[in-house]
């Protein structure tokens, strides 16, 4: 098969999105489909086989979310796009944030062939969806099939968009990379027990919390650390929070290359996720659940799509930093619990192998591209819209 | 003093990271001119140890110039590649670094015992490892811990958001580097200055210098394969790293002798490299009795 899997955000930024773009794009060429990213990117060095990716569009911040989207907003991407896809012929086209500007859009518009869109936010409310319905129902026309991420994703969709069916196929973790038994950076492995907080530094990351959180069990598990991994723009006020606080042993790693990251969550203890909502589904979790982690995060509908507590994880409110602290002395002072986490945790991680979710999805290539045949002619309705615009 | 070292260098690090790469080194070339005007030791020390390694420049003096001035600007890019190294995107800088050699790594890998990479403070060692950490295998750093404790950390943490772990020379440091070993990581270290003052006099360059057996002894104890590795800079500001032939301590009951023994052989191949490139041997320190 031919695949175009279509990126709205900026490719040269790190984010959940495009990492599952990456990782679906490697998974089906090992599984022998030919697949082509599209996405806008600040940078022409994408640290991905340039063959295979059509950099369209540059892209600019905008703020959505509590969080910042690099997406481009220029309508004046039709022609570029319509030359390639005539040029590529895809049997399927895989829009990651369909309805997101500029690009999953008009890319949406202009495909003849079987499209299928999945749906990564969760928000509790968005006014876009809201205003935007009879603007956009058009384009959602347009998808044969749906898959969104978590139960909480599709219910967030579906609450505007009632009647477009959504299959709920979740991200993936790659099992080779992230798993248990990887070099530790070594000077981070001793007497200290390591928290791990891995993301980027925004609100809704919930990193404020944490650090309350660390301050207040400080007193009562000393021999502790605080790693922070990520980057992002509340670097500035973290670091002076630990320094008017002089918080001990926190070390702010910055943002680390893919291919360190692992080892990072080797050198971990516990896992700490602590989101104050909107997030749809936490790859992080994943990955600290194959590496074998503890994990304590908040009960966050996301989240909870993949968390059992009790079984893989300490769950505690959101925005709650006293009750995160009282979770992470517990499992700090108990090393038995935290082995019987890790261990299902690990084992629990199997469903979420690429190898899987890679066939789940395949699957629903195959039935839109059955849509597609029972479909009728194209219409020139969406367009129609598009020009009203 | 330590505090305003610190801050100094935190201030013109966070200057020199917002900059593109090329007036970083742009600024790194004229701050090692004032330095080497200015500098009260650094160059003195700097040249005697040229001198030393390089006696044909004892009688010229306009070449010893050439070659310390070419020293402190490549020593300078060293420190503006560092500055940038938290912000920098290593991963994909895998294509800027050549390396040769590549088979002596192999063969010390097919042993089965880590590998013990033995260098000097030679070109800008600390990025060519960073780029090897962040794209090809797991290092570790078995380095001094420089003081203040503040920039220690500093460099601690930019070394590890790339993977790099760094060891320091003391028990806690060498009981890692051995759990490294064992777990077939590459461990790199410097043996051209004695940093903890426990040397062991042998000839380096032709005259006695005390020079750290612990590489070496911690070689025997483990059957670990030494590598003598450099790297340098090369002119269109890219990396070359150079990996010679294998070095490898055989015990014959006497350790001392033993470690006396792979520990020359390893500077043999040292004094090769340094003979080769001069111009970016930086060390501005005392090696040998006499100097400054």
């Amino acid at each position: 098969m031919r695949v175009g899997l279509v990126s709205p955000y900026d490719f040269a930024s790190p984010g959940g999105v495009n990492d599952h773009i990456r990782n679906m794009g490697v998974q089906l060429q090992r599984l022998g489909h030919e697949t082509r990213i599209f996405a806008p990117s600040s940078r022409a060095d994408v640290d991905f086989d340039s063959a295979r990716f059509y950099r369209i569009g540059t892209p600019i911040a905008i703020p959505v979310n509590d969080s910042v989207a690099r997406i481009t907003l220029s309508f004046h991407l039709a022609n570029q796009v319509a030359a390639i896809i005539a040029d590529e012929r895809f049997d399927v086209l895989h829009f990651h944030e369909p309805l997101m500007p500029a690009l999953p859009m008009t890319m949406l518009r202009l495909s003849t062939t079987a499209n299928v869109g999945t749906f990564h936010a969760y928000a509790r409310s968005n006014v876009g969806y809201y205003y935007g319905r009879p603007l956009l129902q058009p384009y959602l026309a347009h998808l044969h099939r749906g898959i969104a991420v978590s139960e909480p994703a599709r219910a967030f969709v579906n609450r505007y968009f009632p009647d477009f069916p959504l299959h709920v196929i979740p991200n993936g973790v790659d099992l080779d990379l992230y798993r248990p038994g990887l070099a530790p950076i070594r000077h981070l492995r001793d007497e200290n027990l390591n928290i791990l907080f891995v993301g980027r530094l925004e609100k809704r990351k919930g990193l404020g919390d944490l650090l309350r959180a660390y301050r207040a069990m400080l007193p009562r598990v000393p021999r502790s650390r605080l790693i922070i991994v990520g980057d992002g723009p509340l670097r500035g006020r973290v670091e002076s929070y630990i320094a008017r606080h002089r918080l001990p042993n926190v070390v702010m790693a910055g943002y680390v290359p893919e291919s360190v990251k692992p080892r990072y969550y080797n050198s971990a203890d516990i896992f700490c996720a602590p989101a104050t909502g909107a997030e749809s589904f936490g790859i992080v979790l994943l990955e600290a659940l194959a590496t074998g982690l503890p994990v304590v995060a908040t009960e966050v509908p996301g989240y909870m799509s993949v968390l059992e507590p009790g079984k893989d994880s300490v769950t505690v409110q959101p925005k709650n930093w006293r009750e995160l602290a009282a979770s992470l002395v517990i499992l700090a002072r108990d090393p038995e619990m935290r082995r019987r986490l890790a261990d299902y945790a690990q084992q629990k991680a199997g469903r979420y192998s690429w190898d899987r979710v890679a066939s789940e999805v395949i699957e629903v290539y195959h039935e839109a591209r059955v849509a597609l045949k029972a479909e009728p002619a194209t219409t020139l309705e969406v367009s129609g819209v598009h020009h009203a615009v | 003093m330590g505090a305003w070292t610190w801050r100094a260098f935190k201030v013109v690090q966070s200057l020199v990271e917002r900059l593109p790469r090329s007036s970083a080194y742009a600024l790194a070339v004229i701050a090692a001119r004032f330095a080497w005007w200015f500098s009260p030791l650094a160059r003195p020390r700097l040249e005697y140890n040229l001198k030393v390694a390089c006696p044909e420049l004892q009688d010229d003096v306009e070449a010893l110039r050439r070659i310390s001035r070419q020293n402190f600007r490549n020593h300078a890019k060293a420190y503006a590649d560092l500055m940038q190294l938290p912000s920098m995107r290593v991963e994909t800088m895998r294509a800027r670094l050549k390396v040769t050699g590549l088979e002596n790594l192999e063969e010390a890998r097919a042993v089965g015992k880590g590998v013990l990479v033995v260098s000097c403070h030679m070109g800008s060692y600390e990025l060519v490892s960073a780029i090897w950490s962040a794209t090809l295998a797991p290092v570790s750093l078995f380095a001094e811990e420089v003081e203040p404790r503040a920039l220690f950390e500093w460099y601690r943490e930019t070394r590890a958001r790339l993977g790099i772990s760094v060891l320091t020379l003391d028990y806690g440091g060498i009981r890692k580097v051995l759990d490294a070993l064992r777990e077939q990581e590459m461990v790199i270290t410097a043996i051209d200055r004695d940093i903890t003052g426990t040397g062991y006099l042998m000839p380096f360059f032709g005259r006695l210098a005390p020079i750290p057996l612990g590489p070496a002894a911690i070689a025997l104890r483990l059957g670990t394969p030494l590598l003598p590795v450099c790297c340098y800079r090369l002119q269109d500001d890219t990396y070359q790293a150079e990996a010679g032939p294998l070095v490898l301590a055989k015990s014959t009951g006497n350790p001392r002798a033993d470690q006396v023994r792979a520990t020359q052989e390893l500077l043999r191949r040292i004094e090769g490299f340094i003979e080769g490139h001069p111009e970016q041997w930086h060390v501005p320190h005392r090696i040998w009795a006499g100097s400054k």
